[in-house]
């Protein structure tokens, strides 16, 4: 019977208030709501909590052996396509050896280590003011059509490495990690937000079809 | 004001305090996100371990010399970011499916303070049944039994009224 939703979600309800870690498994994401919930409700009843003594010296230990300086960070690292997926697990920064050129500032165009023209899309796919999610092997960008012409910006955040999402209702891109969001130029939406989106490569084919300029 | 010097090679020295070093003053911002953490994930283990993701992630991109201010506002927009990635990999979706879900999972605005009132904040918006249950189990920690005895039902009348009130307790809304 614990494939009856309620049977599942006090199975989750009873763990956490037992103090276990969350144990979630295909189909939960059905009742996300009441998880969310649950986890609210069981983390916040009983103040806020401090971490134990232990915890906090292995945190300082860790924080002690943490490089600080010239690292590529996993965002430039995203933004740049050097071959990690969004939103896949692994370190905050990658070593030295990386090719410091593929470290792009905010708001300049992405110029991928040995990049390659991806076809991506045909134009008469995109709709004049929405938003089209492409990925040219690890760059992913938005795609927007102005007119016969058509333009890209990365779709990672230009703050923190989270994958962008088009908000048809907003018709502008937002980020999932905090309150920002971009214009189709890349602008943020607020003149007090982050940095503007990286610029992507694009063009368009004589067969109507789009590129953009990513990794294989 | 008068100053003594004292006698010899001892003479006190005043000790200014040092500029306190960026990963001092986050690993005690830390406190406050592991709090913000623990209060959406509602477990130790996984507190701690997402604490320590953010700290990995933020401390070694924060600048000497950042204010206090700066460093809690990066911090908070990593652990938003973390337990985004948190709740897509356990419940299996993407970030942006899970977004419906992120006023509840993952505020938005800045962190407050949070605690058993903010529990009866989201009680006291739903129907007495349902907070009742919910009072009983999530505070007073009850079986699902001792609920049934008490509301005088039965364990599989409380069960579906539980999942119904922690449906019903997502979509309140704190304001955040």
């Amino acid at each position: 019977m614990n494939h009856m939703p309620e049977n599942r979600v006090d199975k989750i309800v009873a763990d956490l208030l037992r103090g276990r870690r969350l144990k979630l498994r295909g189909g939960d994401a059905e009742e996300k709501a009441a998880i969310t919930a649950a986890a609210r409700l069981a983390g916040t009843r009983q103040g806020p909590q401090r971490m134990h003594p232990e915890f906090r010296k292995r945190l300082s230990r860790a924080l002690e052996d943490t490089p600080e300086e010239g690292w590529v960070t996993r965002r430039a690292a995203l933004v740049a396509g050097l071959g990690l997926a969004a939103g896949a697990a692994g370190g905050a920064f990658f070593g030295r050896a990386m090719e410091p050129k593929a470290v792009v500032k905010a708001g300049e165009p992405i110029n991928p280590v040995n990049g390659r023209w991806i076809d991506v899309a045909a134009m008469s796919d995109l709709v004049e003011g929405q938003g089209k999610h492409v990925v040219a092997g690890s760059v992913g960008a938005f795609l927007f059509r102005r007119g016969d012409s058509v333009t890209a910006v990365s779709s990672i955040c230009s703050h923190l490495p989270c994958e962008l999402w088009w908000d048809r209702k907003g018709a502008n891109l937002a980020c999932p990690c905090h309150p920002a969001t971009f214009n189709s130029d890349g602008r943020s939406t607020d003149p007090y937000g982050p940095p503007p989106l990286n610029t992507v490569h694009v063009r368009l084919t004589s067969a109507g079809r789009v590129e953009v300029l990513g990794t294989e | 004001m008068s100053t003594e010097q004292p006698a010899g090679d001892q003479a006190d020295v005043l000790e200014l305090p040092a500029t306190p070093r960026a990963t001092d003053i986050a690993l005690n911002e830390l406190e406050l996100v592991y709090a913000f953490i623990y209060a959406r994930v509602g477990n130790r283990a996984d507190t701690e371990d997402l604490t320590q993701q953010v700290a990995m992630k933020a401390i070694p991109r924060l600048r000497e010399g950042a204010p206090a201010s700066a460093i809690r506002g990066y911090l908070f927009a990593t652990a938003r970011s973390v337990l985004g990635g948190f709740w897509s990999t356990r419940l299996g979706l993407s970030e942006a499916e899970l977004r419906e879900d992120l006023a509840m999972a993952i505020p938005p605005g800045p962190p407050s303070e949070e605690g058993a009132e903010t529990v009866q904040l989201i009680l006291a918006q739903l129907s007495d049944n349902y907070r009742r249950v919910l009072q009983l189990r999530f505070l007073h920690g009850y079986s699902l039994k001792e609920v049934a005895a008490e509301m005088n039902s039965t364990v599989g009348a409380i069960k579906v009224m539980q999942l119904r009130a922690l449906r019903a307790a997502a979509k309140v809304r704190l304001g955040e």
